[in-house]
């Protein structure tokens, strides 16, 4: 069957639907009787899976619906191409991905800027890579914010029970619109552990967090030891507006829950699309990507 | 401006009035024409499908005394437009038809054979159980957008909604409706 006959295939859709969609007239619809039913053994249903949960694990179950992030494991062979400096086409096509997390296909997404309303840190004078460079404030805004220089003793932003981790904080905005078409954000190295999907009222989004570890062998001939590293990954959406912002790191859960719900973000007005990105996957492992 | 009742309308039909093409194009002729218009890009096939479908509906009434006619007469413009489509190349085709041909590439089963009537019936008999389970906004939306073959954007508009949310909804239900059919047993 082909585009146009699935197309021909359609026109036998039930006069009554035809008919109630030449105009959109909400308060004129008339509910059909399945949906009548449908709906009365969904209640039923939705309340006692409400109850259950309420029940046994004290919760609120965050509004039913869609969820404007989508996951999945990739099969070992799958291949990504991803941007990789390094490499002299400055691609790769990367296979073993551990998590793919893909959004609604999006034309256009308004770009966004954020500030952080509260950090576990004092925001230094400058952070290297973040944007903008020089001169940061608490009106500072951003479309990336790294803290990258704060575990390091020689960094004049240097804090010290930040010391030895790699990356305490790191917050970036995406677009949906650049993972339309089949792109998606990857996970290359670390392996999640339990995803959990919620819904926050404020700020109005789709949230995935979880925790995820890298394992290393011991490499005695460098005379490294076996470990693991370790971060934390919120994955903040907002479906309407077509942007997503990661905020990940070494601090705990706790603190990247606290940072998320007191981000101010802003639109900036500018609309990007999918022509606009030349990459269309990102790796958003920890403190790199 | 006044318009006639539609029984009034198929009345003149039946009475073999030339006034009935008259009052069902003042009515019903800019839903016609944006239901062609959506499918084919030349204005003048878009006028000539018009013509097509108000002559249909006078081989077709009497005996026919459809209820509701909107559908009837939109529904017959809309054959006429992917018939006259088949016939043509396609550079004749509305640029848009094509972002809702591939979309339903997405969600429609590949296997299915045109031809073969009892899979095309249970295909769409399976899309109106989908409708009929669905509140107005998304029925609206799903049937503006792959039935009329209308833009994102004038989806959204005609909801006063944003192009992106009518998207994400279109989206969305897209894969409600691939997993009911793969639920059914189609090959999806």
């Amino acid at each position: 069957m082909n585009r146009e006959e699935k197309f021909r295939a359609l026109a036998g859709i039930e006069d009554r639907f035809i008919a109630e969609s030449i105009r959109y007239a909400p308060e004129d619809a008339v509910c059909p009787s399945e949906r009548i039913a449908h709906m009365k053994k969904k209640r039923l249903i939705t309340f006692a899976l409400a109850a259950t949960l309420i029940l046994s694990l004290g919760i609120a179950a965050y509004a039913a619906g869609f969820f404007s992030m989508n996951r999945r494991v990739p099969e070992k062979s799958e291949t990504f191409r991803i941007n990789w400096e390094e490499n002299p086409s400055g691609y790769i096509d990367w296979s073993d991905a551990k998590l793919a997390v893909t959004f609604p296909e999006t034309a256009e997404s308004r770009e966004i800027e954020f500030r952080p309303g509260w950090l576990p840190f004092t925001l230094p004078s400058t952070l290297a890579g973040s944007s903008p460079w020089e001169n940061l404030d608490a009106d500072t805004w951003f479309r990336r914010l790294t803290a990258e220089q704060l575990p390091l003793p020689g960094s004049p932003a240097f804090v010290p029970e930040y010391e030895g981790m790699s990356q305490p904080l790191l917050i970036e905005s995406y677009s949906m619109s650049q993972f339309s078409n089949g792109g998606a954000l990857l996970l290359l190295y670390f392996t999640p552990d339990e995803i959990i999907e919620e819904h926050w009222d404020e700020p109005d989004v789709d949230v995935m967090r979880f925790h995820c570890t890298q394992h290393f062998d011991a490499m005695p001939e460098h005379d490294l030891p076996e470990r693991t590293l370790e971060q934390n990954i919120l994955l903040l959406s907002n479906a309407d507006a077509g942007w997503v912002i990661r905020i990940c790191g070494e601090i705990g859960m706790d603190d990247l829950i606290r940072v998320a719900k007191n981000l101010e973000i802003r639109e900036t007005g500018r609309v990007l699309t999918y022509d606009d990105f030349e990459n269309h996957f990102c790796f958003f492992d920890g403190g790199v990507g | 401006m006044t318009h006639l009742e539609d029984s009034r309308i198929i009345d003149l039909f039946f009475a073999r009035s030339e006034q009935a093409i008259e009052e069902l194009d003042r009515k019903h002729g800019a839903a016609v024409r944006k239901t062609a218009a959506n499918i084919l890009a030349d204005r003048r096939d878009v006028e000539e499908c018009a013509n097509d479908t108000y002559l249909g509906c006078w081989n077709e009434m009497p005996p026919q005394r459809p209820d509701p006619l909107i559908s009837f007469v939109c529904r017959i413009a809309r054959n006429l437009a992917v018939s006259r489509l088949r016939r043509e190349t396609a550079a004749k085709r509305n640029a848009g038809f094509d972002l809702v041909l591939d979309e339903l590439e997405d969600f429609l089963p590949s296997r299915v054979n045109v031809e073969a009537d009892y899979e095309t019936k249970e295909l769409v008999s399976a899309v109106n159980r989908f409708l009929s389970g669905l509140d107005y906004d998304d029925r609206f939306l799903f049937v503006r957008r792959y039935w009329f073959a209308d833009s994102v954007k004038d989806i959204a508009d005609a909801m006063h909604s944003r192009e992106n949310r009518v998207s994400v909804r279109l989206f969305r239900l897209r894969g409600k409706l691939r997993n009911m059919l793969k639920k059914e047993g189609f090959s999806v």
